[in-house]
C-alpha cells in the first residue's frame, strides 16, 4: 500500500484506481479494434507517432516500409542501436505489423492499392505530389475505397504557394517555422553579442515536440473523419502541415503582432503574460513557481519570509506585476531568496503552507525542476504505470512512456514496442492476400518486398 | 495539387464540420482544461462553457505586459473560440440538477477541478452515468485522481509540468539552467491528447453504447511524447541531456546563425539531402568524409559537433534567405525562423488559411488561428471567438432545456444562473452595441 501520507479523500482516489488503473488494462477492450490502419510515413517520425497513437487503441497498424527499412529507423542519440533499430523508432513502432514493399515498383504499387482497399486509414508524410506521381494519391486511392481516410503529415501541406516544396520534414524546421522558438530562449543582454552567449539564441524544444503535436491533430482529424464517416459513408483527404499544427499551439503571437506591431521576442524562463509564473535557483538545481491569483503570490511572499518587508499586504491587483519592468525588479528580488532551499525544501513548504499558512488553504505552486533520468524514477510517475517496461518478445524489456492516460473502458496500452524491418510481411500478406511462402518468395526475388 | 482540396478556403462554408451533431459540456479554468473542448468545438461540435458566475475563468484577466484586446485576455480568445458561454453556480444545488438536465443530452463532459471536488458538486461520473449511462466523461488536472502528488494536493501549472517532466531540461543548451518554453506545451499539448481519449471513446460507443471515465495529468502526456528519451535512459544506464538547438538523433539537424544575423534551421540526415547540402557548401568531398559516411556514422558526437561547427561556419557567410533558396535547389530542408510578423505577413499562410480574419459581432475583425487541420469532405472552422460570461445562458437553458422567460428569471433571482461581474475580460467589450452577438433576449 501507499507509503505516503494519505489525503482526507484517499477514499476518492482508492475508488477511482480500482477502476482505471493501468495495470488492468488488459482485462478491458480496445476502442479501435475494427479498424486496419496503413503507415507509409517516410524519413518522418510525425506520421509513426500518429499511427502509434491509434495503434495503441487497438488499431490493426500496418506500418508499409521500403525494402531496408524506412530512414527513421536510423535516428538514434550518439547513433546508438539496438539490433539495427535506433532508439527512436524502438518505441514508436509499438503495436505495430512491420512489412516492406517497394513503392518504386508497379507491382508494389498495386499491392498497396490493394492493401489501401481493405483499409480504414491511410497516413504518409511524403513531400507533396510524390503520393500522386506513383497514382497512389488520394483520388486513386479513394477510387478503390471511397470509405478510406487519408492523411498526409506534411511540412507545407497539400495546396498553398509552398506546398510545392520538394522537401522532407523535419522536426526542427517545423519548430524553426511555427514562431514558438522565435519566442524562446535566453535573452540576450544589451552590449553582448551571439560570440560572447552562443546560448542566448532562439532555442528549440529538446524532444521532436512539432511532429508530437502535428501527428497527434493527426489522429485527433482521422478520428473525427471516422465519426463523420459514421454519418455520411464517406471518406476524406487531411491535410496537416507540421509547422501550422505546432503554430495552433502558440497562443497571441499572432494577434499581438496585428494589433500592436509587438513581436513575441525571448524572455527567458519568465512568462511575457503571467506572474507569478517561471524558473528559479534554488541550492541544488532550480524550481518553477506559480502563483497565478494575487493570493497565490502573496502566499509566496509568505513562505519565503518577505511577506512584511515587501509590504505584500498592500497589494491589491496581480496585473501591474505582469508588466516587464516589474517582473524583472521582483525576479532579481526572489533569485537570492529560492537560492536559500533546496528544491524539495521549497517544494514541501508549499504542501505545508496550505495546510497552516496565513492564507491557508491558498499556496504557491512550486516544483523541482528535475532531469528526465528523476522523471524515470519518480515513485509517482511509476506508480501511476507510465514507464512499466514493455515485455517485448524481440526486443526483450523496453521502458517507453504508456499509460498517458487512464480510462475505465478503453484506455491506450502498448503491447510490443517494435519489429524488425518485414517481420510480419508472411503474416499480413497471407491475411490480406492469401500470398504463402511461395509467392512471397517470387515477390522477394523481384525486389518487390 | 491534390484535387480533392481545390477551392478549399473557397468552399469551406459549404461542408458540415465532422463534428455535427457532438454536444460537450465544459467546466474548465486556465488552459489544459479548456483548450480540448475548443478544438471539438473547431470541428463542429456544440461546446458549452460552463463558469462560475459572475468572474468566470481567471484566464480573462492574463496578458502579455498589460496589452488586452478590447478589454479581453488575448490568450483567452485563443484558447476558447467558437464555444458557447454559461453561467452556473454549481455550488448550489439547482444548479446542479440543471448541468444533470444538460448531462442529459451530452456526449462529452470535461472537467479540470481538483480531485474529488466534482463528488462535492453532486457531479462526479457515477451520478451522471446514472442519467445518461453513454456519457464519456473526462478529467484532466496536475496530477490525476490518485497517486501522492495528487493526494499531496499539490497544485500544479504548465510550467509545473515542464519542470517534473524533465521537458524543460533537456530544452536548455549544455551548462545552462533549464529552459522554460515560451508556450504552455503541457496544458495545450496534454488537452490534445484528452481529445484522443475522448474521440476514441465516441467510437467504441458508438461499438457498444458503453461510456466511460478518463483521467490524465498534465506531465504525463508531454512523457509521452518525449519518446526516445526513456529506452535511452534505460538502455545507456544514464540521463538525457540538453543539446541546445542541435537534434541528438538527425544529423545534420541545428539552427545556424547566418550572415544577416537571422537564424536558419538546416535538415539533412538523408544521404540524397546530406550530398546536397555539401555540395551547397562548395565542398562535395565532405559526403566521401569517413567521419561523415552514414548517418549512425555522423551521429556519433565527435563527428556531429565537427560538422555542425563546419556548416555553422558556412551559413555565416549566407543570409538566411540564400539558404532556404540553396535548400531547394539542392534537396535539403533549410528554414530561416519565422516570428509574429511572419504568421501575419506570410502568403503562405493566408492563402491556406491557416491564418485567417476572424469577423466576430462582439470582438470585430483581427487575425486568429484557423484548426490545423484541413479535411476536404468535412472541414473544421473557427468561427467566432468568445464571449462575456454567462452571456448565452438564455439561449442554452430555452433551446436545451426549454425553460421559459419566467422560469429563467426566477434563476437569475436565486443566483442559479448569473451574468458578467462589471470588470475587464468579464464583462462585454466597451465598444458592444447591446445586442450584437446575443442570440436571444437582446
Amino acid at each position: 500500500m501507499a507509503d505516503y501520507k494519505r489525503a482526507k479523500w484517499a477514499e476518492w482516489a482508492d475508488h477511482i484506481r480500482s477502476l482505471d488503473d493501468p495495470a488492468k488494462n488488459y482485462e478491458k477492450p480496445e476502442a479501435l479494434d475494427d479498424l486496419v490502419v496503413l503507415d507509409l510515413s517516410s524519413r518522418s517520425m510525425a506520421g509513426c507517432y500518429c499511427s502509434s497513437l491509434l495503434a495503441e487503441l487497438g488499431a490493426e497498424t500496418i506500418r508499409v516500409e521500403p525494402p531496408g527499412g524506412d530512414f527513421v529507423r536510423t535516428y538514434s542519440p550518439h547513433g546508438i542501436m539496438k539490433d539495427g533499430t535506433g532508439l527512436a523508432y524502438l518505441q514508436e513502432g509499438r503495436n505495430k505489423y512491420h512489412v516492406t514493399l517497394n513503392l518504386e515498383k508497379k507491382e508494389g504499387r498495386d499491392m498497396l492499392l490493394a492493401l489501401a482497399g481493405q483499409a480504414d486509414v491511410l497516413i504518409e508524410t511524403y513531400p507533396t505530389g510524390m503520393m500522386e506521381k506513383w497514382k497512389l494519391g488520394y483520388e486513386e486511392l479513394s477510387a478503390a475505397n471511397p470509405r478510406l481516410i487519408y492523411c498526409s503529415i506534411t511540412g507545407f501541406g497539400q495546396f498553398g504557394p509552398e506546398s510545392k516544396r520538394q522537401q522532407f520534414d523535419y522536426d526542427s524546421i517545423s519548430q524553426a517555422r511555427s514562431g514558438v522558438q522565435y519566442g524562446t530562449g535566453e535573452v540576450l543582454p544589451e552590449g553582448k553579442t551571439f560570440k560572447d552567449m552562443p546560448y542566448a539564441v532562439p532555442t528549440k524544444a529538446g524532444p521532436w515536440i512539432a511532429w508530437a503535436v502535428s501527428g497527434t491533430f493527426g489522429a485527433m482529424g482521422i478520428l473525427a473523419a471516422v465519426h463523420y464517416r459514421e454519418l455520411t459513408g464517406e471518406g476524406q483527404h487531411i491535410d496537416v502541415a507540421t509547422p501550422e499544427a505546432y503554430e495552433r499551439l502558440h497562443d497571441y503571437a499572432l494577434h499581438w503582432y496585428a494589433d500592436q506591431k509587438v513581436l513575441n521576442e525571448r524572455f527567458g524562463s519568465l512568462d511575457t503574460a503571467l506572474w507569478l509564473y517561471g524558473f528559479y535557483p534554488t541550492k541544488d538545481g532550480g524550481v518553477f513557481l506559480g502563483g497565478l491569483r494575487l493570493e497565490m503570490w502573496k502566499a509566496f511572499a509568505d513562505i519565503i519570509g518577505k511577506y512584511d518587508e515587501w509590504k505584500a499586504e498592500e497589494w491589491t491587483a496581480l496585473a501591474p506585476f505582469m508588466k516587464k519592468d516589474l517582473q524583472l525588479k521582483y525576479q532579481a528580488m526572489i533569485d537570492p531568496e529560492t537560492a536559500k532551499y533546496t528544491s524539495e525544501e521549497l517544494a514541501q513548504k508549499a504542501v505545508e503552507y496550505a495546510k497552516s499558512g496565513r492564507l491557508a488553504p491558498i499556496t504557491t505552486v512550486i516544483a523541482p525542476i528535475v532531469s528526465p533520468w528523476d522523471a524515470m524514477h519518480d515513485k509517482n510517475w511509476i506508480e501511476r504505470g507510465m514507464f512499466t517496461p514493455v515485455k517485448d518478445p524481440v526486443y526483450g524489456d523496453v521502458v517507453c512512456a504508456q499509460a498517458q492516460w487512464k480510462a475505465t473502458e478503453t484506455p491506450p496500452r502498448t503491447k510490443w514496442v517494435c519489429r524488425p524491418v518485414g517481420y510480419d510481411n508472411g503474416h499480413v500478406y497471407l491475411k490480406y492476400f492469401g500470398y504463402g511462402p511461395k509467392k512471397l518468395k517470387e515477390l522477394e526475388k523481384k525486389k518487390i518486398i | 495539387m491534390s484535387k480533392a482540396f481545390k477551392g478549399y478556403v473557397k468552399n469551406k462554408y459549404s461542408r458540415p464540420a465532422p463534428l455535427k451533431g457532438v454536444r460537450v459540456l465544459e467546466v474548465c479554468t486556465l488552459l489544459f482544461g479548456p483548450a480540448g473542448p475548443s478544438f471539438l468545438a473547431e470541428m463542429g461540435a456544440e461546446v458549452i462553457k460552463i463558469e462560475l458566475p459572475p468572474a468566470g475563468d481567471v484566464t480573462r484577466s492574463l496578458n502579455p505586459f498589460g496589452w488586452l484586446y478590447k478589454e479581453q485576455g488575448p490568450m483567452f480568445m485563443h484558447i476558447n473560440p467558437s464555444q458557447y458561454d454559461m453561467a452556473l453556480d454549481l455550488h448550489k444545488e439547482e444548479a446542479q440538477k440543471i448541468f444533470h438536465e444538460l448531462a442529459a443530452k451530452s456526449d462529452i463532459v470535461e472537467f479540470n477541478l481538483r480531485p474529488a471536488v466534482v463528488k462535492r458538486w453532486n457531479i462526479d461520473y457515477e451520478t451522471i452515468k446514472k442519467i445518461n449511462p453513454g456519457i464519456i466523461y473526462i478529467e484532466k488536472n496536475g496530477f490525476g485522481q490518485w497517486g501522492q502528488y495528487a493526494e499531496e494536493d499539490r497544485p500544479s501549472n504548465d510550467g509545473a509540468a515542464q519542470a517534473l517532466s524533465g521537458y524543460a531540461w533537456i530544452s536548455s543548451f549544455p551548462g545552462r539552467p533549464p529552459l522554460k518554453q515560451s508556450i504552455w506545451i503541457c496544458d495545450v499539448y496534454g488537452a490534445m491528447m484528452g481529445e484522443i481519449a475522448v474521440l476514441s471513446a465516441m467510437h467504441h460507443r458508438r461499438k457498444t453504447g458503453r461510456g466511460q471515465y478518463i483521467e490524465m495529468s498534465q506531465s504525463e502526456n508531454i512523457m509521452r511524447a518525449m519518446g526516445w528519451v526513456w529506452p535511452y535512459q534505460q538502455m545507456a544506464n544514464k540521463g538525457a541531456e540538453p543539446a541546445g538547438n542541435r537534434d541528438l538523433c538527425i544529423c545534420p539537424a541545428d539552427t545556424f546563425l547566418t550572415k544577416d544575423d537571422l537564424f536558419c534551421a538546416i535538415a539533412a540526415p538523408a544521404p540524397d539531402e546530406f550530398k546536397g547540402l555539401c555540395t551547397a557548401m562548395g565542398k562535395p568531398a565532405l559526403a566521401g568524409d569517413k567521419r561523415f559516411k552514414d548517418h549512425a556514422t555522423r551521429l556519433q558526437d565527435a563527428n556531429a559537433l565537427a560538422l555542425l561547427k563546419m556548416i555553422a561556419e558556412w551559413a555565416r557567410t549566407k543570409t538566411a534567405v540564400e539558404i532556404e533558396k540553396l535548400g531547394l535547389k539542392n534537396g535539403f530542408a533549410a528554414q530561416r525562423l519565422h516570428s509574429g510578423k511572419d504568421m501575419n505577413e506570410d502568403a503562405h499562410r493566408r492563402e491556406r488559411e491557416s491564418v485567417k480574419m476572424m469577423d466576430d459581432p462582439l470582438y470585430g475583425v483581427y487575425p486568429e488561428h484557423e484548426f490545423p487541420v484541413m479535411m476536404s469532405k468535412s472541414p473544421p472552422k473557427n468561427r467566432w471567438t468568445v464571449r462575456p460570461v454567462g452571456f448565452d445562458n438564455d439561449y442554452i437553458l430555452t433551446k436545451i432545456l426549454g425553460r421559459s422567460v419566467g422560469q429563467i428569471n426566477s434563476l437569475y433571482e436565486k443566483g442559479i444562473v448569473g451574468k458578467w461581474k462589471d470588470m475587464q475580460g468579464r464583462r462585454p467589450p466597451p465598444d458592444w452595441d447591446k445586442t450584437s452577438g446575443a442570440i436571444l433576449r437582446r
